[in-house]
């Protein structure tokens, strides 16, 4: 970076200076607390350097002092505003340790529940995407559909936001035909909002003017980033968890994964949106032939103390390709968890991607990566 | 189905399991335990010993204490296929209905406030004769009379429109906005927020010029008082009757710019002067295409005077038809649409309000500004959009005229009272729905596309004009 | 592509390279035998065999059961203790396994078409532990190794940027090493 700045030093008399900026670790966009050290040139930033780290927990180093059930609760933890796939990545390296076999209905309540919560969080995202670029509206609205989906999780664990839900084995409790009821009535009211939030927001021309040509990340620069997620399939890459490994049954459902042209922030934006839609589809099918059976499989110890060795399991959040690397030494704790962080090797490529944008286009481009800094900074 | 369950319960204490399975006693038909699966189910066999350990109540929606709630939480499914069925939004449209009948009620009773004002003059002369004290003494007080009027149109509205924005964007955003302050849906929201911001601390930063500092809110704030002057609120209804009114308008309104530099500049940081000089590039620019698109306007009616303009859209075409400049074909709906969105971008409104909200990184004008001296920045961009909501009723619709060619009764005032507001609600409306324009699209749109189309529609207006 | 048919693709490749003795649970696992062959690994699995895709970047140390002075505050495993079961003492070693002074940095790589994962471990003395980068080949590589040698210490040769990433910069020593000692910082009361 700093022969650019030699380069662009005149000869004659006017001298530019670049100014150092901090972005956060407080700022309105709501992504947490996360510092962006940029240098600007006027308009245009010289060199971007991202800081994480301000709401790193030591879960890794946590885990190996707890035993298997008690790790489910740090989970989740990271990605807090999708919770579900965070218990289900850790469940699922654990079982594939132990060898349990988790019954149907248990494996069809989870990815009911992942699903929805994918839902919930794209919610999220699009709202304080709208946020972002100054349409105040649509936030509300994408709120007011989250509520729905949070009190149905409400009504299955007793929690909003971190539920402990997917345990070792299966998930906590059963559903009943109330929920079964209220969550067939979400479905069917929250189809047509899609379709409202597309008129709102996705195809007005002013949104579309900030977000279409920015950002652009080609496919082979995507890839040896190792983004992953609708980051990844907003390039043109079709990469999804659900289909290339598929677990809890997602081989038996029938979804499309939507993929991006140009990779630019409203083609991530986008995907996002038509992931919604397709995680309604999964979720009605689920919701349509839910097997009857157990909720939990027996042989689960309360203290686990699977044999020696080691898994590696991974589904598809809602960031992206969330990964646990688990390792067994026969004891009640794991020797060695280690979690793949969607979001924090995301948020590696803003480094490169900011140089030679605008100031105006920052925001723009960081709500676009769709980061959650629990499970950046773990 | 209970006896099934609770006889797989009671054998799992022997076998040490890894949860006690908390079966819920109204779970589905569907989840029969595996190992009791071919128990006849007796449907009305007795409660068995074991009942299940745990039993989570049934999630109750839309009760409490055993009566159906009126309006549910988030589950407006009951509320959205016919809401005429809700007795709320009945009572509401029956409210809104009452008032603008009283409004108009009222309106018909008053008359025309010009015969009152007349009226009001006469006394004051015959009061200033009676005390022996010369002729000139009474315009002094009638004008006094008629600043006092203006400068509190500007702050009532104030009041007004900032109530009225929380509300329409809170409708707009599914929610309620204000309902507590003053009871009836939070009138006097807007005085509480006055008052609690005169009882504000007033921070100066310590790097900023203080007088600069102080004279900036007051710079931006007394043209649009004084820029009220020649504005008509109905028929002879202005403070001033001046010939070059529109000239007279927008080189007040220009003067607001110098105040908003100054702020910026005074506030000693960085990012506020560089908002600053944003705000001042915007505002600048977006007064050519708001100049020229009222030229097609002025054209037509022959003078700048705004009484002359409102009294050249009276009549009606073709029986029925008012003649208001926005009905010409092409020139009067381009004209609207080019004096709208330069009117959005010089008040510093959604989608325009680069200087005020793109606060992530480089903060507004009116960051370092606390208290009194920051909601005079708010008085000031409410009464800019009042002004512009006049001149668009004046020269666009009619103002004063009324649009039904039976009605004799509505005063003029009335008339343009509800023309301005509507025009208002538009500035509100639009606010909540458009995102943000960046500020290099923000001076694109403005010098590649409003400008060339305001002198086309110049063009336009020639044609028409040569035509007739 | 089966995983016997990607290990003979490989071993047609690379002969240095090994199938490890603890295969991760339905992936194939390789071992490399010394710090030289991660980069023409790397090289061939990018550019030859189409793992373009770095998923995981880490390290196990396998010196032993952690201590949990210092990290956890009232150490009590006994919390949950079912009914009638003996009281553990926290955390304790499995007998017979194979603990040592060792670092075992492990990567993963991905193919996105044939949608196949390999694992690649190498072993590391605990004491100035060196690895080359990857950096340069793949740009995911940056911020994992940068996580990596925070919390283990590894030192990635190569690597443009080896600073402390997640840890805040009063931390000494690397936490997630078995033997970390927490030294009392300003947060601690």
């Amino acid at each position: 970076m700093s022969d650019t700045q030699t380069a662009v030093e005149p000869e004659h008399k006017i001298r530019t200076d670049s100014m150092f900026v901090n972005l956060g670790p407080q700022h309105p966009s709501t992504h947490g607390v996360l510092r962006v050290g940029l240098t600007i040139e006027g308009e245009l930033i010289t060199k971007a350097v991202p800081d994480v780290g301000y709401l790193h927990r030591g879960t890794e180093k946590l885990a190996e002092a707890r035993g298997y059930h008690h790790c489910v609760v740090l989970t989740d933890r990271w990605d807090y505003v999708s919770a579900m796939p965070n218990n289900l990545v850790f469940c699922l390296a654990a079982e594939k340790i132990m060898g349990v076999k988790v019954p149907p209905r248990a494996n069809a309540l989870r990815v009911i529940m992942c699903e929805l919560n994918r839902i919930a969080s794209h919610l999220l995202f699009f709202g304080t995407y709208g946020i972002d670029t100054g349409a105040f509206t649509p936030f509300l609205y994408a709120f007011r559909e989250r509520e729905m989906i949070l009190d149905l999780f409400e009504m299955v664990c007793g929690a909003r936001l971190t539920y402990n839900y997917i345990r070792l084995g299966g998930v906590m409790l059963d559903v009943n035909d109330a929920w079964l009821a209220k969550a067939k009535e979400f479905i069917e009211y929250f189809k047509p909002r899609l379709d409202e939030y597309d008129t709102l927001l996705s195809f007005n021309p002013i949104f579309m003017a900030r977000t279409e040509n920015v950002g652009l990340i080609s496919k082979e620069t995507a890839i040896n980033w190792g983004l992953s997620g609708p980051n990844l399939r907003g390039s043109g890459v079709d990469y999804d968890a659900r289909k290339a490994d598929p677990y809890c049954g997602y081989e038996e459902y029938d979804f499309t994964v939507p993929l991006g042209k140009k990779g630019s922030c409203w083609d991530r934006y986008y995907c996002r949106v038509q992931e919604m839609r397709q995680s309604v589809k999964i979720v009605e099918q689920a919701l349509a032939k839910l097997p009857a059976g157990e909720t939990m499989a027996t042989g689960v110890a309360k203290v686990p103390k699977p044999a020696p060795g080691e898994a590696y399991a991974h589904v598809e959040g809602a960031r992206g390709d969330l990964g646990i690397y688990l390792v067994s030494d026969g004891q009640g704790s794991p020797y060695r968890m280690h979690v793949r962080a969607p979001s924090f090797i995301n948020l590696a490529i803003l480094q490169e991607m900011l140089v030679g944008n605008k100031v105006a286009d920052v925001i723009a481009i960081l709500g676009s990566i769709d980061i959650v800094l629990g499970e950046v900074d773990r | 189905m209970a006896e099934e369950k609770s006889t797989g319960n009671g054998s799992s204490p022997e076998i040490p399991k890894s949860q006690p399975a908390p079966v819920p006693a109204g779970v589905s038909a569907g989840a029969a335990p595996a190992p009791a699966a071919a128990k006849p189910a007796a449907a009305a066999a007795p409660k068995p010993a074991a009942p299940p350990k745990k039993s989570w109540p049934e999630p109750k929606f839309n009760e409490k204490d055993g009566r159906l709630l009126k309006t549910t939480r988030y589950w407006p499914t009951e509320l959205w296929p016919h809401p005429w069925q809700s007795a709320s939004y009945r009572n509401g449209a029956m409210m809104l209905f009452g008032i603008i009948a009283g409004l108009l009620a009222s309106g018909a009773a008053i008359g025309e406030l010009s015969t009152w004002g007349d009226k009001l003059y006469a006394l004051i002369a015959g009061f200033v004769a009676s005390h022996g004290q010369p002729a000139v003494v009474t315009d002094v007080i009638w004008v006094a009379i008629k600043v006092l009027i203006v400068l509190h149109v500007v702050l009532i509205n104030g009041l007004w429109a900032i109530w009225w924005e929380r509300k329409i964007s809170a409708h707009i955003q599914s929610r309620v906005g204000p309902t507590y302050a003053g009871g009836f849906h939070g009138w006097a929201q807007t005085i509480m927020d006055g008052i609690k911001l005169l009882l504000k601390e007033d921070i100066t930063p310590a790097a900023a010029d203080k007088w600069v500092h102080a004279l900036a809110p007051a710079i931006v704030v007394a043209p649009v008082v004084v820029a009220f002057a020649p504005v008509t609120f109905g028929k002879d209804l202005a403070a001033a009757n001046l010939d070059i009114g529109v000239l007279y308008i927008f080189a007040m309104a220009g003067i607001s710019v110098i105040g908003v530099v100054m702020a910026g500049w005074a506030s000693g940081n960085k990012y506020s002067l560089l908002g600053g000089l944003r705000a001042s590039a915007q505002l600048v620019s977006y007064e050519l295409p708001r100049g020229f698109s009222i030229v097609p306007v002025l054209m037509f009616a022959g003078s700048l005077d705004l009484s002359v303009i409102a009294n050249a859209q009276a009549g009606y075409k073709w029986g029925f038809l008012p003649k208001w400049f926005i009905f010409y074909p092409v020139v009067g709906q381009l004209a609207f649409l080019i004096f709208l969105i330069a009117s959005i971008a010089e008040t510093n409104r959604t989608p325009f309000d680069i200087p005020e909200a793109e606060s992530e990184l480089v903060s507004g004008f009116h960051t370092e500004y606390s208290g009194m001296k920051w909601s005079i920045f708010f008085l000031a961009e409410y009464g800019y959009v009042l002004l512009a909501s006049f001149l668009l009723a004046t020269f666009f619709l009619g103002g004063g005229a009324s649009p039904f060619v039976f009605d004799h009764v509505i005063p003029s005032w009335l008339w343009m009272l509800g023309k301005a507001m509507a025009m208002m609600f538009v500035f509100l409306w639009v606010r909540w729905t458009f995102p943000r324009f960046r500020s290099d699209q923000l001076m694109d749109f403005c010098w590649k596309f409003l400008l060339p189309w305001s002198f086309a529609n110049i063009a336009f207006a020639g044609l028409t004009l040569f035509l007739r | 592509m089966t995983q016997d048919e990607l290990f003979a693709k490989i071993s047609a490749k690379l002969p240095q390279v090994e199938k490890h003795a603890t295969q991760v649970k339905e992936y194939l696992t390789l071992k490399l035998k010394s710090a030289e062959d991660v980069l023409p690994v790397a090289r061939a699995l990018k550019n030859e065999l189409g793992f373009d895709y770095l998923e995981i970047v880490t390290a196990v140390d396998w010196v032993g059961v952690v201590n949990p002075d210092g990290f956890i505050r009232n150490p009590n495993p006994n919390v949950f203790l079912p009914e009638g079961a003996t009281p553990q003492n926290f955390p304790c070693a499995t007998p017979n396994f194979p603990y040592r002074p060792m670092f075992e940095v492990v990567w993963s790589f991905g193919n996105l078409t044939e949608k196949m994962k390999v694992f690649v471990k190498l072993e590391l003395p605990r004491d100035d532990a060196r690895v080359p980068s990857l950096a340069g080949l793949f740009k995911a590589a940056d911020w994992q190794e940068r996580e990596t040698y925070d919390l283990f210490g590894i030192r990635f040769d190569g690597h443009p940027n080896l600073t402390k990433i997640l840890t805040p910069e009063f931390t000494q020593g690397h936490p997630l090493r078995k033997d970390y000692v927490h030294v009392k910082d300003r947060y601690d009361e």
